[in-house]
């Protein structure tokens, strides 16, 4: 079925000869699965921050106040672990489930983002959306990934949140108004890039009790 | 009165105008701070306050609280903060603080806005650097280690420390808490710093500067030294092997043979018994010296021995100078059979070839070449002469007469050959005027120059002393004993005789040992 092909087809892999091989042969392991899910969603992160820094050199910020309240992201109503100690008592399972489903949540934003940035009314527009593309190529092969590894932990980690974008396709007709939606977008972008982030390696370091110099 | 009245209102408006105008106004620059991704702090610097004492409070609004709170702690971050511990600390989430300065004059507020907490994250500098110049195989290379800070929770995965080496270079670590510097240099001084990152968050200040020095590499040294060696081994070498080449030629020049005064057949333990006459005696046999004559001149000596008219003088000899006719005493009268041999060998190749005496051996064909320590017969002067060597010894006594008044005239000498003239009664201490032929004789003996087992050999030479001093490695051969010297002093006085290639001649008293 489709499903083993896109584990056969998966791009967390380096090579992905030698993943067709070790599919066929042995499973990999969990850690070693969730070790290079937390370096996909490290390196979405990595992109989103750059992202905002490069909207901002040249943009700065319209004013803190006027800006959409990190409050009106699409993302916002899906209770996530706020500190340390919250996010240590939830189950690797919920764990699982609330990354899978924020990064469900930004296929279709960053879709938006991508065709918006080609006419981006911005200096670094080519930059910029070379980063979004990559950032939904990395997007596209953490989420292959994580449903293959939910497989492996059971319903509750298989159960994803439906976080629906309304933005619609178009961010705006004026200059001003779509840079903000721009940066609005990116900021909350990079806030739940880094809850995938922070989610999936306090849950790799759990899996890895075994191996402490991965925490 | 009006007067009175406008002046004073005139002056109280002028006063009230002089009034300082003071407001309060609001605090600005607010920034905040979070070590560790747990807890945060913010500050705010206050704005004019016209110098009354005035109080400063802190309200804020979480995103997904609706209450307002007030700030836990005024105190822990220093003077206009606010600490966030634990407990209250929301990451993801947006604060909305709301600063009030509050004096005599009124209030000021101002509202500040954190979006996220995340963006104000910035970790202490990592603690524990550690440098140490690890000198291994194939080139050294700085050994660093540090330690994340000591707030920072890193067992969880809450977070994740990246490093930031700096070597005179930045190199960017990952999460790692150790680096090996290999780019580096023999003889420098490096420095090195680190810094760590909290998740995507701001960079930390540099930790303090560990110094760390590279040990001078004498590799290099050493390869020139290396060369330096082979280069100058080839010189050496080629010298060694010319000296090797001509060894004999430096042996000549740098150690010139030492006379030893060895004679062959003496009693070495004879001569440690100290007593001089058995010294003498054992050397010279029991022999009534004849009274010597003074010992004037040195004079060049040759002396031929022959039986044979044939080797009467030729021209070449007869030419030379420095002839002398020897007295040689009627006991030295060789009745023995020379072989006339024609040894022309060179005086010079006497000394290098010791296969001439062979020879000269091998022409006695009357005689019986004296093999030491075997007794032998000696023909001498015509009468058998017993030779009876020394008890313990190879050594040669040859018995004379003890009238030494029969003297046979040497005819003619030359190189290698010495001519005895006749019989005739020549009486001793006969002056050279009744020589015939131009030979004087004088009355000085001949000079033994050497003695082997043998024969006597006399030699021509310049003087006495010329002729003892003269291929003295000869007198080395002589014996394998060792060099007597006490009987050198008394032995040497006189009695040099002269090399003769064949036969013996017994020139009386002594063999000269010098």
């Amino acid at each position: 079925p489709s499903r083993r092909t896109e584990i056969l087809n998966m791009h967390l892999e380096p090579q992905r000869n030698v993943v067709y091989l070790v599919a066929m042969c042995r499973a990999v392991p969990v850690n070693d699965l969730l070790d290079r899910a937390s370096q996909r969603s490290d390196k979405m992160h990595s992109l989103s921050t750059l992202l905002t820094q490069e909207m901002d050199s040249h943009f700065p910020p319209y004013g803190r106040m006027q800006m959409p309240r990190p409050a009106d992201c699409h993302t916002s109503a899906l209770q996530t672990p706020n500190d340390k100690e919250q996010a240590l008592q939830v189950s690797e399972s919920d764990l699982m489930s609330l990354a899978r489903s924020l990064l469900q949540a930004w296929v279709d934003p960053l879709a938006v983002l991508s065709t918006s940035a080609i006419t981006l009314p911005h200096p670094s527009k080519s930059s910029i959306s070379s980063k979004i593309q990559e950032l939904q190529e990395h997007s596209k092969s953490l989420g292959d990934g994580l449903d293959i590894l939910s497989g492996k932990m059971g319903p509750s980690a298989q159960a994803i949140s439906f976080l629906p974008y309304t933005g619609g396709t178009d961010l705006g007709q004026d200059r001003v108004t779509i840079l903000n939606k721009f940066n609005f977008l990116l900021s909350c972008l990079r806030r739940d890039s880094h809850k995938i982030d922070s989610f999936l390696k306090v849950l790799r370091c759990r899996a890895a009790k075994l191996q402490p110099e991965l925490c | 009165l009006s007067i009175y009245l406008s002046l004073s209102l005139s002056l109280s408006l002028s006063l009230s105008l002089i009034y300082i105008i003071r407001t309060l106004h609001s605090p600005r620059k607010f920034d905040c701070r979070s070590r560790e991704k747990e807890t945060f702090s913010c500050w705010w610097e206050p704005g004019s306050d016209g110098g009354l004492p005035t109080e400063y409070r802190l309200f804020y609004t979480q995103e997904r609280l609706r209450e307002v709170r007030e700030c836990p702690d005024y105190v822990s971050a220093g003077a206009n903060s606010c600490f966030f511990d634990k407990k209250h600390t929301s990451i993801w989430a947006e604060y909305t603080m709301t600063v009030v300065a509050t004096n005599a004059l009124g209030n000021a507020s101002e509202e500040f806005r954190i979006t996220d907490v995340m963006e104000y994250v910035k970790p202490d500098p990592p603690v524990n650097v550690t440098v140490v110049v690890n000198s291994s195989a194939p080139s050294p290379f700085l050994e660093i280690r540090w330690k994340s800070p000591p707030d920072v929770d890193v067992r969880t995965g809450w977070v994740t420390l990246k490093y930031e080496l700096r070597v005179k270079q930045n190199d960017n670590i990952g999460s790692e808490t150790f680096f090996n510097f290999y780019n580096v240099y023999p003889g420098l001084l490096y420095m090195v710093q680190v810094r760590c990152k909290l998740d995507h968050g701001k960079w930390s200040e540099w930790s303090n500067t560990i110094f760390a020095e590279i040990p001078k590499n004498h590799q290099l040294e050493k390869y020139f030294w290396i060369f330096v060696f082979v280069f100058s081994l080839v010189p050496f070498l080629m010298a060694m092997y010319i000296v090797l080449l001509k060894r004999n030629a430096v042996k000549q020049c740098l150690l010139p043979p030492v006379p030893g005064p060895k004679i062959k057949g003496l009693n070495a333990h004879l001569l440690k018994s100290g007593r001089s006459e058995d010294v003498v005696n054992a050397l010279m046999g029991n022999q009534n010296f004849p009274p010597v004559a003074a010992w004037t001149e040195q004079v060049e000596d040759f002396l031929l021995v022959s039986d044979s008219d044939e080797w009467l003088l030729t021209d070449s000899f007869a030419s030379e100078k420095n002839k002398d006719i020897f007295i040689i005493p009627a006991g030295l009268h060789l009745g023995l059979e020379i072989q006339r041999r024609d040894l022309s060998v060179d005086l010079n190749t006497w000394e290098k070839t010791d296969d001439s005496k062979e020879e000269a051996k091998s022409n006695f064909s009357n005689m019986e070449p004296i093999n030491l320590p075997v007794e032998k017969h000696e023909f001498l002067n015509g009468e058998e002469k017993s030779i009876q060597p020394l008890a313990s010894t190879s050594y040669v006594d040859i018995q004379q007469h003890p009238t030494l008044t029969d003297y046979s005239r040497v005819k003619e000498v030359n190189d290698n050959t010495i001519l005895i003239l006749n019989e005739e009664e020549i009486p001793h201490g006969l002056d050279a005027e009744e020589v015939k032929s131009e030979v004087s004789v004088p009355d000085d003996y001949s000079r033994v120059k050497e003695v082997n087992s043998d024969v006597v050999f006399l030699e021509k030479g310049d003087s006495a002393d010329g002729c003892c001093k003269k291929k003295e490695d000869h007198y080395t051969d002589w014996t394998n004993q060792k060099p007597i010297m006490p009987l050198e002093s008394e032995l040497s006085k006189g009695f040099c005789l002269k090399m003769i290639a064949s036969g013996y001649v017994d020139s009386g008293p002594a063999f000269s040992v010098k």
